[in-house]
């Protein structure tokens, strides 16, 4: 697997693509700015939203345990799994007593944490992501570069390409509103033949043992209306106390994801359907470990709405696949270290630290802080990349030794064109600044 | 020991910290056609509506959400709007299916009441639950291909609205 850094530098190896990326990110984060700035409310509602989920958080045993009793008395089956494979055992399960070998999903961030569609295609089912960008990345045997946006990676040409391949659509025609519209007919197909369709939650009411859905294509309804058994996977974060709430993560979600009011459909299934089997599962994988942690607790007030991918000119400049997890960016950064330290210790350091993810999230997550938390619980178990922890370490010794801090600078200063060559890993995209022809200790000398 | 008693047991007790209660202080001064003009319905009069739907038909109740897929205009009565983002209530009661107002190919609402924003939204819906509901704001879209906007991705094409007094 590359490194985050790695992975980046073939992304920017497409200079135009990069600056599209990175342009069209940024449109999005703007029009983010446009609809929040017309709420003179805007940055109360930030803090109240904040202040539910602490206070949630802080209740997360009792509120699970009301919201399992009302889902349970409106009868909606409810699972617990303590990890991804639990989780991908239970969903199976599921499917198999139904007997089904196709069915319909729409975007769930969590079972792409799970990896629930190679589980279930090594157990011969077939798994059809109905949100277009899925699908798209789907046909590429690629994961999604963006949790709202899934094939921003991609140009229309690109789409264009390999719906020719899978759905034949004419050779050369890449045009957005003729695309949509052949995947529109195909997964249309899907989804009145599915007999199981699996949703993600994105917010789930203790109070009534509801779950709430929001799509702006409407495949989520499409597939969970018309299936015999809908399954909605969800991580135990998502639980907030009362239907009221609701009124504040709504308003704040949809605006700081696209700059959109409100998304299209925002579904509330309460009841299963007349006939209709209907599951919840509850994942921990992880999350109960973070809740634990002070330092890293508030990350799990994310309700995943990207607005700091938008804004991260890492990010921008370094697409989604660079981070190698199902969530990238920077919440991503510090989701993910948690699930596996070892496999994700370069993420903490794909950042500038700017603090412009934590300006913008809705939530009031200290996603900058949190990173920087990161960084060092990292170098201590000794998992950072070996060029940072030898050049620490000299770095560290040369600032404690005042002779060799002289002699350092001296050669410094002779030497400096040393500096400007590819064994310097700041030089690559940067010019070193000129070093001047004495020291401050040398120049004060001669005062 | 069972998954939920594991996840459970691993959920420390913390420190006490208040549910910050109802939010105050809200805007309400918002025009509903303005919001359903920015999420891509059309707002017409009772008048404009006959020559413009001339075919539209309500539905019976019915079991079978497939029996709705060659409904091409569907017209359905919405429990009120919202004038902050020009979403619409709507509950499985007043619907012939949950899945009739994605499957339609358009979809016409009537819609009598209106309130300003999300928190009135809820105060007005937190009337015994709905089986299920809905806000819906304008037709089915995406922006999936290079963030061009294109209406109707799998749900209704458009989205009509027709405010009643």
């Amino acid at each position: 697997m590359l490194s985050h850094a790695e992975a980046s530098e073939k992304f920017i190896a497409d200079a135009e693509r990069t600056d599209w990326h990175d342009e069209t990110l940024w449109f999005v984060r703007e029009k983010r700015d446009k609809v929040s700035k017309v709420l003179p409310e805007w940055e109360a509602l930030r803090e109240h939203a904040s202040q539910i989920k602490d206070h949630t958080l802080a209740n997360l045993g009792s509120y699970l345990q009301a919201f399992e009793e009302k889902a349970q008395a409106n009868g909606i089956k409810v699972h617990w799994a303590a990890d991804a494979a639990e989780h991908n055992a239970i969903v199976h399960q599921i499917i198999a007593d139904q007997g089904s070998k196709i069915l319909v999903k729409s975007k769930s961030m969590l079972t792409e944490e799970c990896h629930l569609n190679d589980y279930l295609a090594n157990k011969g089912i077939e798994v059809v992501d109905t949100d277009l960008g899925e699908r798209i990345v789907q046909f590429r045997n690629e994961a999604p570069s963006h949790i709202v946006l899934p094939a921003i990676h991609l140009k229309k040409e690109d789409v264009g390409e390999t719906f020719h391949q899978h759905l034949g659509t004419p050779k050369g025609n890449k045009d957005p509103q003729f695309l949509t519209e052949a995947a529109r007919q195909h997964l249309r197909g899907h989804f009145l033949a599915s007999e199981v369709a699996i949703t993600g939650v994105n917010f789930a009411i203790a109070e009534t043992g509801e779950f709430v859905v929001c799509t702006n294509e409407g495949n989520a309804d499409m597939g969970a209306h018309l299936a015999k058994v809908h399954i909605a996977c969800m991580g135990i974060e998502k639980i907030i106390p009362k239907r009221e709430d609701l009124a504040v993560f709504l308003r704040l979600l949809a605006r700081s994801a696209t700059g959109q009011l409100i998304t299209t459909y925002s579904s509330h299934f309460h009841k299963p359907r007349e006939g209709q089997e209907m599951h919840i599962v509850l994942l921990d994988n992880g999350r109960t470990r973070q809740l634990a942690d002070p330092k890293y607790k508030n990350s799990l007030k994310c309700i995943r709405c990207a607005a700091c991918f938008n804004t991260c000119p890492v990010y921008r400049r370094s697409g989604g696949h660079s981070y190698h997890q199902p969530v990238a960016g920077p919440i991503g950064s510090i989701l993910a270290p948690n699930i596996d330290k070892k496999a994700n210790a370069d993420l903490p350091f794909a950042s500038t630290l700017c603090g412009s993810c934590s300006n913008v999230c809705p939530v009031k997550i200290n996603i900058h802080e949190q990173l920087w938390f990161w960084r060092q619980d990292l170098m201590a178990a000794g998992l950072a990349p070996v060029s940072k922890t030898i050049g620490m370490k000299l770095m560290a010794f040369t600032l404690a030794h005042p002779a060799i801090y002289r002699i350092g600078g001296v050669f410094i200063r002779r030497f400096s064109g040393l500096l400007n060559t590819s064994l310097n890993p700041w030089y690559k995209q940067r010019e070193m600044p000129e070093a001047p022809k004495e020291s401050f200790q040398e120049w004060y000398k001669k005062r | 020991m069972s998954a939920r008693e594991e996840i459970l047991g691993k959920i420390y007790a913390q420190s006490e910290i208040n549910h910050p209660g109802d939010f105050q202080g809200a805007s309400e001064d918002f025009d509903f056609k303005a919001a359903l003009e920015v999420v891509g319905a059309r707002v017409l009069t009772a008048e404009a509506l006959e020559i413009e739907f001339p075919g539209r038909r309500r539905y019976e109740k019915i079991l079978d959400g497939l029996s709705l897929a060659e409904v091409e205009v569907l017209e359905i009565d919405g429990e009120f709007g919202v004038a902050e983002n020009g979403a619409i209530w709507l509950t499985e009661e007043a619907l012939p299916h949950r899945v009739a107002p994605f499957i339609c190919q358009h979809l016409v609402i009537n819609v009598s009441k209106i309130v300003p924003n999300m928190h009135a939204a809820y105060a007005e819906l937190n009337k015994p639950n709905s089986s299920f509901g809905l806000f819906l704001a304008g037709p089915s879209k995406t922006a999936d291909i290079e963030q061009s906007l294109v209406i109707g991705a799998h749900g209704a094409r458009s989205l009509t609205v027709v405010i009643r007094a």
